[in-house]
């Protein structure tokens, strides 16, 4: 860990992937190359192993292939709720030995449900890993298809659901609300978070065969950072998981889709917010194409932290706002595989308006799409975010679930050693390309949302809808 | 934003203080015949610590780091939080703490903000009760020159008119972004229902309190509260002890406090009679429960037992209050609870939004895991498993350099020593089941809580009846 080189090369690996990318302006001190390891089980598990002594600690993840995007057609809110469902138990470890297994190791878990992808997360002492490997397995297996638990986690979800959209103010509409104005597919524009109708009927019979269709080791990626070599965690896996049969995995749709071609203006009316907020979503150039650094470039340089140019315009100079801040999807500028929004999201101030904060969002693309961006602004802005990278790396659980989900969704872990490259090449001119292709106005969608108790009249939307 | 299977921060929260813990609603899960056994535990790695004090009473601590390339700074300030804010400016150090980064004579708060993100970090300030927090981090070949631009802050940051007047007015807006959350109302009851008058029990901004600020006022109040023999400095990551002296020396040594420092904040009250309060919050569709006291401070003798007690009861996600609320009712997202113990107190304190049906059922769950904390000694194989979730906390938080700059820099502020980070484990496996029942019936007993509820007062007010008579507040 740590090193520049990668330390292990074992013999007899399916693969092997090593990192190998470092930007060439950065100090050498500056640089850190993160181990990978890969290896393809039989059964089709991949396995990412990231070596690191520095701490008796390891952290797992175990990502499968399937997210928001391919739950079922009328059972919105599913893929989450069955990532619930994972938590409550199989028949060889009965509810509430998963947890007690992984805190009495000393550990923490959490999950998380996400358009492309469904993550399941432990970090613990590495005396306890045997324990995690075996969990993760038993439940990959099957599940205690159980009536009572099932219950249990609608009524969870469902208080979820009140707690983080229907009692809060905003009700998170600059994430729920505005994918389903931006996309055009329903497996890209449903509520994610799901109806509570389409919640209650939910059945075992849709746990079951979700479970048999996208729950195999095939549809799956292990991740494990921390205090054990490769060899040793290759070893582990194949004692754990090797066993698990592959089961086929349905073809998903064609859910693609491209630019939007006219603007799209809503507003909402919102009872508990006592103050105005605006979300503005352009689609997102599609994963891996030369667009794409350029973008998650480009949304650094307008929203990335106070330095950035919205924040420096819309809340210091024009005091539009209270607070202006940058949404990719449900995830980040690199971790997605379909269509997803680079989303702004800002608190206006009743004196102003949402015409107003697009009209200083508009004049500051129009400088980069005309000028590009100067130079110290750009090194600046790729030095932060090539030390944000670093830093989402540093713990064990976050970094066994990022070169988890990158070679799930980029079929290669060692991406998470090539993406500061991908920064370090982008240019002023593909700054200008991209404010030029993504932030148009024409791929625009916007959401108003004004307190109800200011009932001021909305003004008059140029293309509006609803 | 999260669709979490919970909401706890598993993987950034160093869970020494408040966080962790684990326990069962019953008796414990038997585990599978399949299961296989834990591995044997390695030895608790203790952050090694390099001290020194300059000239002008700054401490400075250095715990170097193999890890990523990063230098992390923490600049502590005792006295100088919420605590130090008079009673009627409420929520002025957050203000202050905000205000400390937005211009010095040599820059303007873009050019801070542009340097640090040109160093690959970031430049922040926030308020605590005990304290303010000025920290940064940077890639290594800048952290030299990050440390400067703390230094700079520190000690020049001269609050600029206009910068006043702005934070001033986005302020009055997000105190009514805040208000619209339940649980801000929540606190704010919870905090005057535990800690009364004392400073601890208004921390949050008021409109009037905001309204009050000026720039002269923040600039004397920073003159007051920024102080070097009041202050820590900790320097860790990729950075040697003399390095990190080094630099402390250069960026630091010429500092000077002037005039009278704050007097140490009095001691909060350990006892309060308990109060049932009901905030009123029209359309609400969940009640936020909350159930509390004051309690000890973090130097207080029975401060690892009472914390241990409070793991067991909210402390993670296999604590008895979610697996009873949440894993056996399906009553909340979450719930959870325990001590909370500052410099010169501490309050025990429960909680959980439920949906408006099951506010008194829930209710009547809190009340009975408080007395089944009281009225019992936790089990053996719970107690166990509850210390090694306690030490794994520990080794999670030590991965991340700024998890244990953070923790450090809390210990100081509530006067514990350096030592105590390291120790903790140790003196967590060293409770018994006797001590932390103890513990509980002091502190945990239920006669003594508040209850509070922020909710629909028309659509629950016929379950609350059997606890009590409701004080409704708006």
């Amino acid at each position: 860990m740590r090193t520049r080189h990668l330390s292990v090369l074992l013999a007899g690996l399916t693969t092997i992937t090593t990192a190998a990318f470092a930007p060439a302006s950065a100090a050498e001190s500056d640089r850190w190359q993160v181990p990978v390891a890969v290896k393809k089980l039989d059964n089709g598990l991949t396995v990412v192993v990231s070596e690191d002594h520095s701490s008796p600690t390891v952290g797992v993840s175990v990502v499968y292939h399937v997210g928001m995007r391919l739950e079922p057609k009328n059972r919105t809110g599913f893929a989450h709720l069955f990532e619930h469902l994972m938590f409550q138990g199989t028949p060889t470890a009965p509810k509430g030995v998963f947890d007690q297994v992984i805190s009495g190791g000393g550990g923490r878990n959490n999950g998380s449900t996400r358009a492309d992808f469904t993550n399941y997360i432990e970090v613990a002492p590495v005396s306890a890993l045997d324990r995690i490997l075996w969990l993760e397995a038993d439940r990959m297996k099957t599940l205690d298809f159980n009536p009572t638990t099932l219950k249990n986690q609608q009524d969870v979800v469902k208080e979820e659901i009140r707690v983080n959209v229907k009692n809060q103010p905003y009700g998170g509409f600059m994430w729920i609300d505005i994918g389903q104005h931006a996309f055009q597919k329903w497996e890209n524009n449903h509520d994610g978070y799901g109806s509570f109708q389409d919640l209650e009927n939910a059945s075992l019979a849709d746990v079951q065969s979700f479970h048999r269709d996208y729950y195999g080791p095939n549809n799956a990626v292990l991740g494990i950072a921390g205090d054990i070599t490769p060899a040793e965690a290759f070893k582990l896996a194949d004692k754990y998981f090797g066993a698990i049969p592959g089961r086929s995995t349905p073809t998903p749709p064609d859910y693609s889709e491209g630019l939007n071609t006219q603007e799209k203006r809503v507003n909402q009316t919102d009872a508990l917010a006592q103050v105005p907020a605006i979300a503005a979503a352009w689609k997102m150039p599609a994963r891996g194409s030369r667009d794409h650094a350029p973008m998650a470039v480009l949304g650094s340089v307008l929203a990335g932290d106070e330095a950035s140019r919205l924040y420096q315009s819309l809340v210091k100079r024009k005091q539009l706002a209270l607070s202006v801040d940058a949404l990719y999807g449900l995830t980040d500028p690199w971790t997605y595989n379909g269509p997803t929004l680079y989303t702004l999201f800002a608190l206006y101030k009743p004196d102003s308006s949402a015409d107003a904060v697009l009209a200083a969002i508009d004049e500051e693309v129009a400088k980069i799409a005309q000028g590009g961006v100067d130079a110290a602004t750009l090194k600046r802005v790729k030095t932060k975010m090539l030390a944000d990278w670093y830093n989402g790396l540093e713990s064990y659980i976050d970094r066994a679930d990022t070169v988890a989900r990158m070679q799930t969704l980029w079929g290669d872990a060692n991406v998470v050693n090539k993406i500061p490259g991908w920064i370090e090449a982008v240019t002023s001119a593909d700054l200008q390309r991209a404010a030029k292709t993504y932030l148009t106005r024409a791929n625009r969608t916007v959401i108003d949302r004004r307190p109800t108790a200011m009932a001021a009249p909305a003004a008059a939307a140029p293309s509006g809808q609803n | 934003m999260n669709m979490h299977k919970n909401l706890l921060a598993v993987a950034t929260s160093l869970a020494l203080v408040a966080i962790g813990g684990v326990a069962f609603a019953g008796p414990a899960a038997k585990l599978p015949s399949q299961l296989p056994p834990l591995a044997a535990d390695k030895a608790l790695p203790v952050p090694q610590i390099a001290q020194k004090t300059l000239a002008n009473g700054l401490e400075v601590w250095v715990v170097p780091r193999k890890g990523l390339p990063r230098v992390d700074y923490v600049l502590a300030v005792r006295n100088a939080g919420y605590a130090a804010d008079a009673a009627d400016a409420s929520g002025f150090a957050s203000l202050y703490a905000q205000l400390l980064t937005q211009g010095t004579p040599k820059r303007d708060a873009k050019a801070i903000a542009e340097a640090a993100q040109g160093y690959g970090g970031t430049l922040a300030a926030n308020a605590l009760n005990d304290g303010v927090i000025l920290s940064g981090y940077a890639l290594p070949t800048q952290s030299e020159a990050m440390l400067r631009l703390l230094a700079e802050v520190a000690q020049q940051a001269n609050f600029p008119d206009a910068e006043v007047k702005l934070a001033q007015a986005n302020a009055l807006q997000e105190l009514k972004v805040s208000q619209a959350q339940p649980g801000f109302k929540a606190t704010r009851a919870l905090l005057a229902a535990t800690y009364g008058d004392h400073p601890y029990g208004h921390t949050q901004p008021t409109e009037a309190a905001i309204n009050a600020v000026s720039a002269d006022k923040v600039r004397a109040e920073h003159a007051r509260r920024f102080r070097p023999e009041r202050a820590l400095l900790i320097v860790t990551g990729r950075i040697s002890a003399d390095e990190g002296f080094k630099y402390a020396e250069a960026a630091f040594g010429g500092w000077k406090g002037s005039g009278e420092p704050i007097a140490d904040t009095a001691p909060a009250r350990r006892e309060a009679k308990p109060q049932r309060l009901f905030v009123q919050r029209d359309g609400s569709v969940q009640s936020a429960v909350r159930l509390g006291r004051p309690a000890i401070a973090a130097t207080d003798a029975d401060y690892i037992p009472a914390q241990l007690a409070g793991i067991v009861l909210g402390g993670g996600f296999s604590s008895r209050l979610m697996q009873n609320l949440r894993e056996d009712k399906g009553y909340t997202y979450g719930a959870r609870g325990g001590l909370n113990a500052l410099r010169a107190g501490g309050l025990v304190q429960a909680s959980a939004d439920v949906r408006n049906e099951v506010t008194g059922a829930a209710i009547g769950e809190f009340i009975y895991e408080f007395g089944k904390l009281n009225d019992y000694p936790v089990p053996a194989q719970e107690l166990e498993d509850t210390k090694r979730y306690v030490a794994g906390g520990y080794l999670i938080g030590n991965q991340m350099q700024a998890s244990v700059a953070a923790s450090l820099a809390s210990n100081w502020l509530y006067g514990l020593p350096p030592q105590f980070l390291g120790e903790y484990v140790p003196k967590v496996r060293a409770v018994g089941a006797d001590q932390v029942q103890a513990a509980a019936k002091k502190y945990y007993a239920t006669k003594d809580q508040s209850i509070i509820v922020v909710g629909d007062y028309k659509a629950v007010q016929s379950q609350l009846k059997e606890y009590g008579e409701f004080k409704l507040e708006k």
